[in-house]
């Protein structure tokens, strides 16, 4: 066999490889019932809800940090995250947990949050001239 | 119905509109010209070259144009201006309004046309008989930048977005019916303060030029095949790929700075989408450029060579399609929203794809492949192989990052590995094994044709050499407790240090035009080590062993790194005593104030500074932290604010206990009464004080006294923290009243009444007031000790000589032939 064959099975056979463990190692985007139903780590978009309590005492552990998020099916559950609230969570107007179910409450390693000022420039802009209007 | 508007300054978008358009035009005309004046037959004719020069020289001036009145806005703060309203403000120092010049998408893409522009010009005349058709592909690049910056309405279509377009007519609001809206805009939106940092003046242009120069290889490989000139031009593409390489390079790596400088994204690699799509092409490019080397030594892998530099452009094009697209959504944190781009920026790419494939397929017969089979023990087999293998890498890389693409083309809801940074650390290092193993053992083999029993030999024994440097500095370091596969990266990139150390000290001995390869890739494997030995032995210093047991709660539970300080009380972390000593306000930064001081055995005190974390208050951003560092030779040690009590709550303390005594006592627990003789001692939670004597000539400030009243000072004496306070309550007799005016030594959350006299013991009473713990001030912070960064930093600078060396090597052959 012609030695450019070679590098060329073995490419495309380390390229399957890379494939392969891409497949395995992508996770999904469900809902807490979803989490409920399985132990590995999976992704959960949903939103705040803003009526009920954030936990966040520092005096009392500061890396303990809990909230309530609906999911996309309405669904709502306690999540826990280990670390302080993240600046502006109250703002949030969409959260992607990643993480898992323990007992009740949906443990978080890793929370992103979509604020409404980061990137969206134009929606800041119509509240900030909306406000500076009352003034006048 | 138009309005006239009061205040506006719309000369600059007039100015700003005509170079637009002008810039747009002249880059069309420009490709026009050279592309006639490539297929012309005529070689005596070169008027349609001449249109083409002086097109692209127009295009260039109006591009400066555009530059020059954007700037003039933006240093002028004419918010009358979106870009300038959306990404300025009026408090930003000046070197931070150039860094808002590239804020926006627009500023980027004019950043982009600018160094294309520029780079067009050098062409103009380095490339002689190449300008023609090489500056057709260089103009058509500059007819997709130039349109970008468009913002004209075609068919209902919006093409392009300006970067002079007005605040009135990029947002819909009641205000702007008046004409007099100027009145009140009074400031600009401001920067994000993520990006005020010094980094982000410099960092930008770099990996803009960067990109920019990624398209003159491209753009002689497509002249080559388009004028079958199929061996001509691998020449000066290998000096144009060895400079957009380091320039690409130092860019990403200033962005690693900038992240690393930050810290908020977690160190100075996050594998963010966008971090990753900067080195696609850098990726692509080296593995182009180590095949065109392979090709012009031995006449192989011709085709190879050809795809991997058409590649590298298209990956610059998919890099910006990526941050620009809007694409990447939630999934990253650096990305751009849609401008409305989404078209152009597909079309962008597609047309120079389907240029490459068109011209590939239709000159494929005639390509110079060769049928011979490489020689297994030659230099080129291995770079083959090498340059294999860092395709292979950036097409893992490609293919998980662009998740959120396949998602959108296909209609799956696929998510990214749940854990995303293991995922890429362990098959990235896998890649970064046979690469690094692969750039040493390579340098030991010959062009074409080796001595295999000295070739083994020297492997072997520097394999053996590796193995016990790894062992050491996995021992120093700490890295033996990490993974092993990460142990492996680390010997394979000792290998590849000692094995290209070699090659340099032969250079020395008259090779030395293998020095400048040596050297870059000493550079590269040493930022591998460094990069290594940085990101796995990160360490917490602010432990934090308080609170709710959390232990299996995931990997990244395992450390409790923020830690809650009350001023003045100080905490052992690590090797340090830490303490929160107090606080500044510059708007709108406030600095925490950090001592660190560290002990020797004896309990001498060896080392003592203060770190200054601030946290800006930014209208748009809320509350963003900004680190500060404490920079040793051999580690970083970082302090960041995690959480603070809420900023405004606190303004409000302050004017309550203004308000009035029964407010302020709210603050403090209930006192405790102490009846005490001249050198007794109170002893409180975190102190004691000494009653000195009475002062019976006291004074109060605002009321004046006469000669009825009695007015007598307890003088006191505060000892805690090993500092000492005076403090002076005082006992007032008025008339008939009796006024208690009490004193406070805020450092210590102390506030102390002077209540009663009781002259028959010959005695006072003293109210001891004491903060409760919850309202004193206090933070919440993380400690991070980042060792060994400077061996990444190093090592880029060395890779930077290297790709030096190698350019003026490879610029002398240029000129000679």
């Amino acid at each position: 066999m012609k030695k450019s064959s070679i590098i060329g099975l073995v490419t495309i056979a380390v390229a399957i490889a890379v494939i392969v463990s891409i497949y395995a190692n992508t996770s999904t985007y469900g809902t807490f019932k979803d989490a409920k139903n399985t132990s590995s780590q999976l992704h959960i978009i949903g939103f705040l809800n803003k009526q009920k309590e954030l936990h966040y005492d520092a005096a009392k552990d500061a890396n303990y940090f809990s909230f309530y998020m609906k999911d996309k099916t309405g669904n709502e559950c306690k999540v826990v995250f280990a670390g302080t609230k993240p600046q502006d969570f109250e703002r949030s107007e969409q959260i992607v947990l990643v993480g898992q179910m323990e007992g009740n409450e949906f443990r978080a390693s890793h929370i992103q949050m979509k604020c409404p000022s980061k990137y969206t420039q134009d929606k800041v802009n119509v509240t900030e001239v909306s406000a500076q209007k009352s003034n006048i | 119905m138009n309005t006239v508007y009061k205040g506006e300054h719309l000369l600059p978008e007039h100015f700003g509109h005509v170079f637009v358009v002008l810039s747009f035009g002249a880059a069309l005309l420009s490709f026009i010209s050279y592309y006639y004046a490539t297929t012309n037959t005529n070689k005596l004719d070169r008027s349609w070259l001449k249109m083409g020069r002086i097109a692209f020289f127009i295009n260039s001036l109006s591009i400066f144009g555009i530059g020059v009145c954007l700037f003039y806005v933006i240093y002028n703060h004419y918010f009358e201006y979106h870009y300038a309203w959306a990404y300025t403000s009026r408090d930003l120092p000046v070197y931070y309004i150039v860094a808002g010049f590239w804020n926006g998408q627009e500023g980027g893409f004019l950043l982009w046309a600018f160094w294309q522009a520029v780079l067009g010009n050098i062409l103009i005349k380095r490339a002689k008989s190449w300008e023609t058709s090489v500056m057709t592909v260089v103009t058509l690049s500059q007819v997709f930048l130039a349109s970008m910056l468009l913002g004209i309405e075609v068919l209902g279509v919006r093409i392009g977005s300006s970067p002079f377009l007005l605040l009135r007519d990029a947002i819909q609001a009641p205000i702007f019916s008046k004409p007099d809206y100027l009145d009140f805009i009074k400031d600009g939106q401001g920067m994000n303060p993520l990006l005020q940092n010094y980094w982000m003046v410099i960092h930008p242009p770099v990996l803009f030029l960067g990109l920019a120069s990624a398209v003159i290889p491209f753009a002689y490989a497509i002249a080559g095949l388009w004028q079958r000139r199929y061996k001509e031009w691998i020449k000066p593409a290998i000096s144009y790929s060895l400079v957009a390489a380091m320039i690409l390079g130092v860019g990403v790596i200033m962005g690693a700075l900038w992240a690393y400088e930050s810290l908020n994204f977690g160190g100075f690699w996050a594998w963010d989408p966008v971090e990753n799509a900067s080195i696609f092409p850098w990726l692509t490019l080296l593995g182009g450029l180590h095949v065109l080397i392979v090709f012009r030594n031995t006449g192989h892998s011709y085709a190879t060579a050809t795809i991997l530099v058409l590649l590298s452009f298209v990956m610059v094009l998919y890099e910006s399609f990526l941050a620009r697209s809007g694409v990447l959504g939630e999934a990253s944190v650096h990305a751009f929203t849609d401008l409305g781009m989404f078209g152009q920026l597909v079309a962008y790419i597609l047309v120079f794809l389907a240029v490459s494939i068109v011209l590939l397929v239709l000159r494929w017969k005639e390509l110079p492949i060769t049928k011979k089979d490489e020689e297994t023990y030659s230099r080129e087999f291995w770079m083959f192989v090498g340059a294999i293998f860092l395709c292979l890498s950036c097409f893992h890389l490609v293919l998980v990052t662009s998740i959120p693409v396949w998602n959108k083309m296909f209609g799956t809801t696929i998510a990214p590995p749940a854990n995303l940074v293991a995922h890429y650390n362990v098959i990235q290092s896998s890649f970064a094994i046979v690469i690094a193993v692969l750039s040493g053992f390579t340098q030991f083999l010959k062009y074409k044709k080796t001595d295999l029993t000295r070739f083994f030999i020297t492997t072997i024994l520097y394999f053996v050499f590796a193995a016990a440097v790894t062992a050491l500095i996995a021992y120093a370091t700490g890295v033996y407790k990490l993974r092993f596969l990460f142990i492996v990266v680390m010997f394979a990139s000792v290998y590849a240090i000692l094995a290209n150390a070699k090659v340099l000290a032969d250079a020395f001995k008259g090779k030395f035009k293998l020095a400048g390869s040596a050297v870059a890739h000493i550079g590269f494997a040493l930022m591998l080590v460094g990069a290594l030995i940085a990101a796995g032995t990160r360490k917490v210093v602010s432990t934090n062993e308080k609170g709710i047991d959390i232990a299996n709660f995931g990997k990244n539970a395992d450390e409790h790194e923020n830690i809650m300080m009350y001023k003045n009380e100080p905490i052992k972390m690590g090797n340090y005593t830490v303490t929160y000593i107090g606080d500044s306000v510059v708007q709108p930064n406030h600095y925490y104030k950090v001592n660190y001081k560290r002990f020797d055995n004896s309990g001498k005190l060896i080392e003592e500074f203060v770190l200054t974390p601030n946290v800006q208050i930014n209208p748009q951003m809320g509350l963003t932290p900004a680190p500060d560092t404490k920079h040793y030779l051999f580690h970083d040690l970082y302090t960041h604010i995690t959480a603070l009590p809420p900023i405004k709550e606190k303004a409000n303390n302050q004017a309550e206990a203004a308000h009035g005594e029964e407010d302020d006592n709210k603050n403090y627990d209930a006192p405790v009464a102490h009846e005490v003789a001249i050198g007794d001692t109170i002893r409180f939670r975190e102190g004691y004080m000494i009653y000195k004597g009475l002062n019976k000539t006291a004074t109060l400030q605002n009321i004046p006294l006469d000669k009825k009243d009695i007015a007598i000072g307890a003088q006191l004496e505060v000892f805690a923290h090993g500092k000492t306070y005076q403090a002076e309550p005082v006992y007032l007799i008025k008339g008939n009243s009796v006024f208690v005016f009490p004193r406070k030594v805020e450092d210590v959350g102390l506030k102390l009444g002077f209540s009663k006299i009781i002259p028959t013991q010959n005695k006072i009473e003293i109210m001891v007031y004491q903060q409760p713990e919850s309202k004193k001030p206090w933070i919440v912070m993380s400690a991070l000790d980042f060792p060994y960064i400077n061996v990444l930093w190093t090592g880029t600078v060395i890779m930077v000589i290297g790709f030096l060396l190698s350019i003026f090597r490879r610029d002398k052959e240029l000129k000679t032939v």
